[in-house]
């Protein structure tokens, strides 16, 4: 008896040791070292405190922190606050602004952009940046044999030919790049690159073992980082531990060094509901991912619990359905090159624009937005969505819901309804009736399938929805060809710019998701001839009326044509503890902590 | 005993070999590549994707791919690297393999450590009230989806604060003292390891219960009965040890299948284990990562089988392994 009470007892010390040593103590945070002559001065909401922390939830942890080998989410929202580029994109605006570089020029021919850095920044080792490390970053991402993805922006096609940009350094604090053709996205383009220190890596880069420097089994210590922020510590699947870089050049209005937070912290939450537990229990200060349909909820919760329900406005994610009418390139299969991939008799009216403005005036958009958004959505006709201020243009038309136009339009098609099944049959009798693909791990998208799978029945189409898992829908719909439609989205690049969608709206792009991959100088329809000279056009003006007009009339051509069929967009908003200030939301990733230097802690007071 | 050490060693690897090939065909048949989620961002070209895929030797038919491995295996002891990590998989798997263990270590002790006694209760209590209620509650947990049973106790743990929400520190944890940390641990561990340990449950306990009837009604029992001995030494003594011997072979089984029944409840309460990180694998797939994970499992799987073995040698005198 005595020894199990000895057992209960330990136990309970355990839990109450446990317990205890919640309560850290924070050390009050001095600026021991000397700011450099080339501050970079951020404008803010509100002056701050210093220290404090963020925790955020992940849905994964990051694979790599290598920033020019990493090609997933989880990665690069971490890297963005690891390694900073010569400039960087304003979330609220989408202009450009320094980082690295303090100031640049753009040569009359729009070709050239020569860059001054900022003097005295540093490394997180203390060691200064200068064009050295600029010219390292940049020779690693043009590395034919690495070959980071990231290249492709630095790559343009002049006369069907790849050709690299090229970049100098006249001085250790000039750098130059130029285009082969004029480049509306230089800067942004440029801005790809993160800057990375040679010292470091520059061994490894030479023997050829670039891609396997700064992992995630790289002890933090030696993780040199030229953002704000650099690695504390890192567990896989749990969680990433930021801690600001002490020799960051960026200050505020008073010129105290940013950033104000001390940590900042991305937790693993991979379930969407676990990680609202976590948020209710106060162990993460933002989500920024929430459903729609908790939006109520989370209204009422706020003001009792200590949160902010943020309005980001429409996510500048799209959906959309697509059709293929992709080709056979060369005899295969018994078919012809310039062959449907679609059975002929379904191309007869897949292909034709007509039934593609049919399918979109079926579709009740307000019905999506009241069922599966609960509310929250709005209209999209664009790949620039109503929340993008700079893009959205409100005056593209588009074949919105409109059943009885519908129905004669099918009908003047000549397929009706012959048998009195209530589908619509071709001349020859054979049902027009085709199935649509979508990703099953997407509820959301699973939810609008199923609409719109009533109201195509409404005119007498028959659709079958099939869920998928994701790499098999890429496959099916990039590699294969063999599908007959798709419930797609597209999500947002930083900067959120049409010029940014190259393999969107070129024939010959993989992501022209409708008709892939199409040979160079031959694209299957004048409509997309013309949309890839207007999208060359948009890309090689730094003018920007005349790159709206081209944005347009290319939106134009692809809603007439119906290449897409657009469907509604989700509003955001997001939940963050009202603790923090200088907290300001934005629909492109990291929605919370793109701004992460300057949000800061209210009231220092206490453990967190 | 080392003939037979030897013996089942090298058994192992053909079974080995014939896991890894089944493992790599699958990946194969399996739709897309490790690039086919790339291809859906609009900033990378086909021209980089093929880039890419030369690399990592994905260009390759997937026999050479496999011989290719097999040869890195044989001649240089290398698994291969993750594409998405850069990393050699086995620095990769090391740490989800220590925390998957620790997790399965943990549930075992909950499983066994509840279903011998109650097992017992329920025998000695035969038809009584409590091997009624027993049995009960352990069907009703049987019967509750892991995913249910984890999502009830991260209600509990968010509605009275007593528990952490998943995870397996809490942030603070480099800053307690080495009390602090075991006890942190231990806050973290405790649900997860009550849902996956509870499971087994239900079955444990009726196969003791049934193994001591069984026992219990055997002569040597009237035996030691009839001497005079003391029922508790009758039944602790003589019984309990027979009764014990088909559940230590259990034991070692349950060793491990626990690596991989822990998975559900790795996802719930983000768990950092092998299960999170081969299922990630197997989302991307990442191949190489996904071959040795599936090697890791296979080996802790007959590293468990072999320790029952030599678990059951030890308990029963008249098993000898030659």
């Amino acid at each position: 008896m005595r020894s199990r009470e000895l057992l209960v007892w330990v136990a309970l010390a355990l839990l109450a040791a446990g317990c205890g040593g919640g309560g850290v103590r924070e050390k009050p945070y001095v600026d021991r070292l000397p700011l450099p002559p080339d501050t970079m001065t951020v404008t803010a909401d509100e002056v701050g405190p210093h220290g404090g922390r963020f925790v955020v939830g992940a849905t994964s942890s990051p694979k790599t922190f290598n920033p020019i080998m990493s090609n997933e989410t989880s990665s690069n929202e971490i890297l963005q606050h690891l390694f900073i580029s010569l400039t960087d994109v304003d979330y609220r605006t989408q202009a450009d602004i320094p980082m690295l570089a303090r100031s640049w020029e753009v040569s009359p021919d729009g070709r050239t952009v020569t860059y001054h850095l900022r003097r005295g920044a540093c490394f997180s080792d203390g060691r200064p940046i200068t064009t050295a490390d600029v010219l390292f970053s940049y020779d690693v991402v043009m590395d034919p044999t690495l070959h980071p993805s990231m290249q492709d922006a630095l790559v343009m096609e002049v006369g069907g030919k790849r050709v690299a940009y090229t970049y100098s350094a006249p001085d250790s604090y000039t750098f130059v790049i130029r285009a082969p053709g004029p480049d509306a996205l230089l800067l942004p383009h440029a801005a790809n690159v993160r800057i990375v220190p040679r010292h470091v890596l520059e061994p490894a880069f030479r023997t050829g073992a670039f891609a396997s420097r700064y992992t995630t089994a790289t002890a933090p210590e030696s993780l040199v980082t030229s953002g704000p922020w650099r690695l504390k510590s890192y567990l896989e699947n749990q969680q990433t531990v930021l801690e600001r870089n002490p020799w960051w050049f960026g200050v505020d209005a008073r010129g105290r060094r940013l950033p104000y937070l001390d940590q900042i912290v991305f937790r693993v939450a991979r379930d969407q509901d676990v990680a609202a537990q976590m948020f209710h229990a106060g162990e993460l200060d933002g989500l920024d991912n929430v459903k729609p349909e908790d939006y109520p909820r989370y209204e009422a919760d706020a003001r009792t619990k200590g949160f902010t329900l943020h309005d980001v406005g429409p996510s500048f994610n799209t959906n959309f359905v697509f059709f293929n009418l992709n080709r056979h390139r060369r005899a295969e299969q018994g078919r012809r090159a310039g062959d449907p991939r679609v059975e002929p008799h379904k191309f007869a009216w897949l292909g034709n624009r007509d039934f593609r403005r049919a399918v979109s005036h079926a579709i009740d958009r307000a019905a999506i937005i009241r069922g599966p958004f609960y509310g929250h959505g709005v209209k999209t006709w664009s790949i620039m969505t109503s929340g993008n201020p700079r893009w959205y243009d409100s005056t593209l038309t588009a074949p919105d819901f409109d059943p009885d136009r519908a129905r004669a339009m099918l009908d003047g098609l000549g397929l009706r309804d012959r048998d009195g099944d209530g589908v619509r049959e071709d001349a020859a009798g054979r049902p027009v009736s085709f199935t649509l693909l979508y990703n099953s791990d997407n509820k959301l998208r699973e939810s609008i399938a199923a609409l719109l799978q009533d109201d195509l029945a409404r005119v007498g189409i028959r659709m079958i929805p099939t869920g998928l898992d994701f790499s098999t829908l890429v496959t099916r719909t990039r590699h294969d060809l063999q599908y007959e439609a798709c419930l797609g989205g597209l999500g947002s690049a930083v900067p959120s710019d049409p010029g940014m969608g190259a393999n969107f709206w070129k024939s010959t792009g993989i992501t022209h998701y409708w008709d892939v991959r199409q040979p160079p100088g031959r694209p299957d329809t004048p409509a997309e001839a013309r949309m890839n000279a207007l999208f060359e056009e948009h890309v090689a003006t730094h003018d920007l009326a005349r790159r709206m007009a081209t944005f347009h009339e290319m939106s134009q051509i692809l809603n007439d044509e119906c290449f897409v069929v657009w469907l509604p967009t989700v509003v955001l908003r997001l939940p963050v503890s009202s603790r923090f200030g200088n907290v300001q939301p934005s629909p492109m990733p990291h929605r919370i902590l793109w701004n992460a230097d300057r949000i800061f802690r209210r009231s220092a007071a206490g453990p967190g | 005993m080392r003939t037979f050490l030897l013996r089942r060693l090298l058994q192992s690897v053909p079974l080995l070999l014939g896991i890894s090939a089944l493992t790599f065909l699958l990946l194969q048949l399996a739709p897309g590549d490790f690039l086919s989620t790339m291809a859906d961002n609009p900033q990378v070209s086909a021209e980089s994707l093929e880039a890419m895929r030369r690399r990592f030797g994905l260009d390759q038919p997937w026999w050479v791919q496999y011989l290719v491995y097999l040869k890195n295996v044989f001649l240089h002891l290398d698994f291969g690297e993750s594409f998405s990590r850069h990393q050699p998989v086995f620095q990769v798997l090391r740490g989800g393999l220590a925390n998957t263990l620790l997790l399965a270590v943990a549930a075992a002790a909950v499983t066994w450590c509840l279903a011998i006694p109650l097992g017992v209760i329920a025998a000695v209590r035969q038809h009584g009230w409590p091997d009624r209620a027993l049995s009960f509650l352990a069907f009703l947990w049987l019967s509750v989806p892991e995913v249910l049973s984890g999502l009830l106790l991260l209600w509990f743990a968010a509605a009275t604060g007593w528990f952490p929400i998943g995870g397996m520190r809490d942030l603070d944890h480099e800053l307690f003292g080495p009390l602090g940390r075991a006890a942190d641990l231990l806050r973290h561990l405790a649900l997860p390891a009550l849902v996956v340990g509870l499971i087994p449950l239900a079955s444990r306990m009726r196969q003791m219960r049934a193994n001591l009837l069984d026992q219990l009604r055997l002569d040597y029992v009237t035996t030691a009965r009839a001497k005079g001995l003391p029922e508790h030494r009758v039944l602790v003594r003589h019984a309990l040890r027979n009764a014990l011997n088909p559940l230590i072979t259990l034991f070692g089984f349950t060793l491990g299948s626990l690596v991989s029944g822990s998975f559900v409840a790795e996802t719930i309460f983000a768990w950092p284990g092998l299960g999170t990180l081969t299922l990630d694998a197997v989302r991307a797939q990442d191949q190489y990562l996904v071959m040795g994970s599936v090697l890791l499992a296979s080996v802790v799987l007959i590293a468990g089988n072999l320790v029952a073995d030599l678990m059951l040698a030890a308990s029963d005198p008249r098993i000898r392994h030659e």
